[in-house]
């Protein structure tokens, strides 16, 4: 399961709802304990999709090297990559799939009309072919 | 001899090291080298085929190696190798 520190949830949230209507995306750094994780840094990155960004994200290579720097140096473990859905919800689409990678989880934070409404996280497998959902918490209030 | 980061998700199948040294004068050397020591590491690195898979890349240095020469860029010892994966989606199906 994945748990999402208040001052890391709140900078995803406020990402996802500066980026709409466009999607955003950034990774997530924290701690590993067995099959528990926590997200204590969330790492905004840019969506360098090419055309309309609506519907798609892209992450640099270059960004997500630097991300792993980052977490090396703050003694943490990239446990995670996030990005925005607007105006949808938060399912691990079949583009999602095709281009995700199984050594992390993916979090789907859902934007309706510019406010976040909820998130899902995601654990593909190695082939792309399925992603099962993982037991996400975050700061209700 | 050159430094391989292993990803976090990765270590577990790497005697749970964040950084190994490896042997080698090429990328495709250090590659082979490090994925016959961790076998485990090998089926989350290279398909069925043997090739990088998909959503694989491979920096020397700040350098991808798509643009370096690919398995025959020539490594030196104080050299660091990253694994880094390719990621992209978006909501439209």
């Amino acid at each position: 399961m994945m748990h999402i520190e208040r001052g890391p949830w709140r900078e995803m949230v406020n990402h996802a709802q500066a980026a709409f209507p466009n999607e955003c995306c950034g990774a997530m750094l924290g701690t590993i304990d067995g099959d528990s994780k926590t997200v204590t840094v969330a790492l905004a990155l840019d969506n360098v999709s090419e055309g309309s960004q609506r519907a798609r994200y892209e992450l640099r290579p270059e960004d997500l090297l630097r991300a792993d720097k980052e977490a090396r140096a703050r003694k943490l473990d990239m446990i995670g990559i996030y990005h925005s859905h607007p105006d949808c919800d938060a399912y691990f689409s079949e583009t999602d799939l095709k281009n995700s990678c199984p050594w992390y989880s993916f979090v789907i934070l859902s934007v309706y009309d510019g406010v976040f409404n909820h998130a899902n996280s995601w654990l593909p497998n190695a082939e792309q072919t399925h992603a099962e959902k993982e037991e996400l918490t975050w700061p209700k209030s | 001899m050159a430094q391989v980061l292993i990803p976090t998700p990765l270590r577990q199948f790497a005697d749970k090291q964040d950084t190994v040294e490896v042997p080698g004068r090429t990328i495709g050397d250090i590659l082979a080298t490090l994925t016959s020591t961790y076998p485990e590491l090998r089926k989350n690195i290279f398909n069925d085929e043997g090739k990088l898979r998909s959503f694989v890349n491979v920096y020397l240095n700040d350098e991808d190696i798509r643009y370096i020469g690919k398995d025959a860029a020539r490594v030196l010892d104080t050299d660091i190798i990253s694994i880094v994966p390719s990621i992209a989606g978006g909501s439209l199906v």
